[in-house]
């Protein structure tokens, strides 16, 4: 096998990982609002968790090419807002935004996936031989952000194998861009705080305006809070420890 | 571990400089005009990314003293702020009532900014462990993001009738809190080093922990959802950014 494809197969691996995120909600019949709320609150503080640790990289690359990847991925947010035909979701605003969410989560994940394909191919750049350990900690990485995708699309009626498969999408983007990350490691490599900086400043955005707003309309104020908070320390230590 | 430099007189200038700065807040109201309520959901908002990113820098720092020490520390910052909440009863209050006159709402909102402070005075003391130049950083963000917040804590206070100078007062007095817990938190620290990833975990989670149960729902209620998660996100992108310079 060249080192090229066992790069692609590996990425693959930890692509269909990310489809593991979905099975909790085997376990969830009913979907009551507050469910609603719950799952809005944790895939925001997966997001969050997940941001803190996409900083936390791209500004050892580069902390001005971080900070500008995040300025590019916020206005890529407010241009895919527009394009899908927006209105701005004011006060009191009920139902409705649902499509709209759904198709936010599936984009931002994909596309912060580009970013971390980079990461993965240019960690490999440094040999190959941790690579198995590597895809590993990816793999089990993506569990978490398939919860996330599958908390936003399962409570607006979702079938739990269509949570798996676009969560499994939403990752193919890591095999894809892992390999000519691997090939063309010095290219990318000063690409990589964009990317991570894009997928960073996405995430929040999309958290802050889609996911929190939505999970305070439906709970009470404290039970949100914690549970943005305990998940967001939670994944931040969680990818932490792999 | 090398024993710190004493920097307990550094700790106390930078957060008393920190406390002091709220005096700004009052500008709009010195200047002779009212704060319309979906200023205040911005001004809230900004506090709320400054908070996020001052959680951020912590978080890096402390991971890389002692994950689980971090991870037990943020669990009890958490739950010292549910806790402060829950035993005062201000789990659900707005910070936005302008109309609202009665006592028990002019008593419990300084309450819960001196709460507030608390926990930023150990995010100062814990950094100034960490390093100076971390510590002067998270003392001059903090600083910075107490002026949206007591410009939100003024438009109360002035609304009830309480008169420019003396807003400016409370709001500084309510900052209180903040240097003392910022010099104690440093003076634990020094005497038992261990201790600083703890305080730098509870520092976290009591940042995150008042972020999402106080300055941000109620941003929701007054300003779009987009100029809320937009002001948030920048003021959030300028402290991670500036981190870069301090650690």
């Amino acid at each position: 096998m060249t080192p090229a494809l066992t790069v692609f197969l590996y990425g693959l691996m930890t692509a269909v990982a990310t489809g593991l995120g979905a099975l909790p909600f085997l376990f969830l019949r009913r979907i009551s609002p507050r469910a609603v709320a719950s799952a809005n609150a944790i895939a925001g503080g997966l997001m969050l968790g997940a941001s803190f640790g996409i900083l936390a990289e791209g500004t050892t690359y580069g902390a001005w090419q971080t900070l500008m990847g995040g300025l590019l991925g916020v206005v890529f947010i407010l241009g895919t807002q527009r394009w899908l035909g927006d209105h701005d979701t004011a006060l009191g605003e009920v139902g409705g935004g649902d499509k709209r969410r759904m198709f936010l989560i599936v984009i931002v994940m994909t596309v912060h996936s580009f970013a971390e394909g980079v990461a993965v191919g240019v960690s490999f750049g440094g040999g190959a031989s941790l690579a198995l350990a590597i895809t590993l900690a990816i793999a089990v990485h993506n569990v978490p952000e398939g919860l996330a995708i599958s908390a936003v699309l399962r409570p607006r009626g979702k079938t739990v194998l269509a949570c798996a498969g676009w969560s499994i999408f939403s990752s193919l983007p890591q095999p894809l861009m892992a390999v000519p990350a691997f090939l063309f490691v010095d290219t990318f490599r000063q690409a990589l705080p964009y990317g991570l900086g894009f997928a960073a400043g996405a995430m929040v955005f999309m958290v802050l305006e889609e996911l929190l707003p939505e999970a305070y309309d439906q709970a009470r104020r404290p039970l949100v809070a914690i549970q943005v908070s305990l998940t967001l320390v939670g994944m931040v230590l969680f990818q932490q420890y792999l | 571990m090398t024993p710190l430099p004493d920097l307990t007189l550094v700790v106390l200038v930078f957060a008393s400089l920190a406390a002091a700065t709220a005096v700004f807040g009052i500008g709009p109201f010195a200047l002779g005009r009212g704060v319309p309520l979906d200023h205040i959901g911005l001004a809230n908002a900004v506090a709320a990314g400054m908070m996020l990113g001052a959680a951020y820098g912590l978080l890096v720092v402390g991971l890389g003293l002692g994950k689980t020490a971090v991870a037990a520390g943020a669990a009890l910052g958490i739950m010292f702020v549910v806790g402060t909440h829950t035993a005062s009863g201000t789990e659900d209050l707005d910070l936005n009532r302008l109309d609202d006159r009665t006592d028990a709402y002019g008593y419990q909102v300084l309450l819960v900014n001196s709460l507030h402070s608390a926990s930023e005075g150990v995010a100062i003391g814990a950094a100034m462990a960490v390093s100076r130049p971390f510590g002067v950083f998270m003392a001059l963000a903090i600083a910075v993001h107490n002026i949206p917040e007591a410009t939100v804590l003024c438009a109360i206070l002035t609304g009830r009738g309480v008169g420019v100078v003396h807003a400016a007062g409370l709001a500084v007095a309510a900052n209180v809190s903040q240097i003392l817990l910022a010099v104690v938190a440093y003076a634990i620290i020094a005497a038992a080093p261990g201790s600083l990833p703890w305080a730098l975990g509870f520092a976290v989670g009591a940042l995150i922990q008042l972020t999402m149960s106080e300055l941000l729902p109620e941003s929701y209620r007054q300003t779009g959802h987009r100029s809320i998660a937009l002001a948030t996100v920048v003021a959030m992108g300028i402290v991670v950014f500036m981190r870069g310079f301090a650690a």
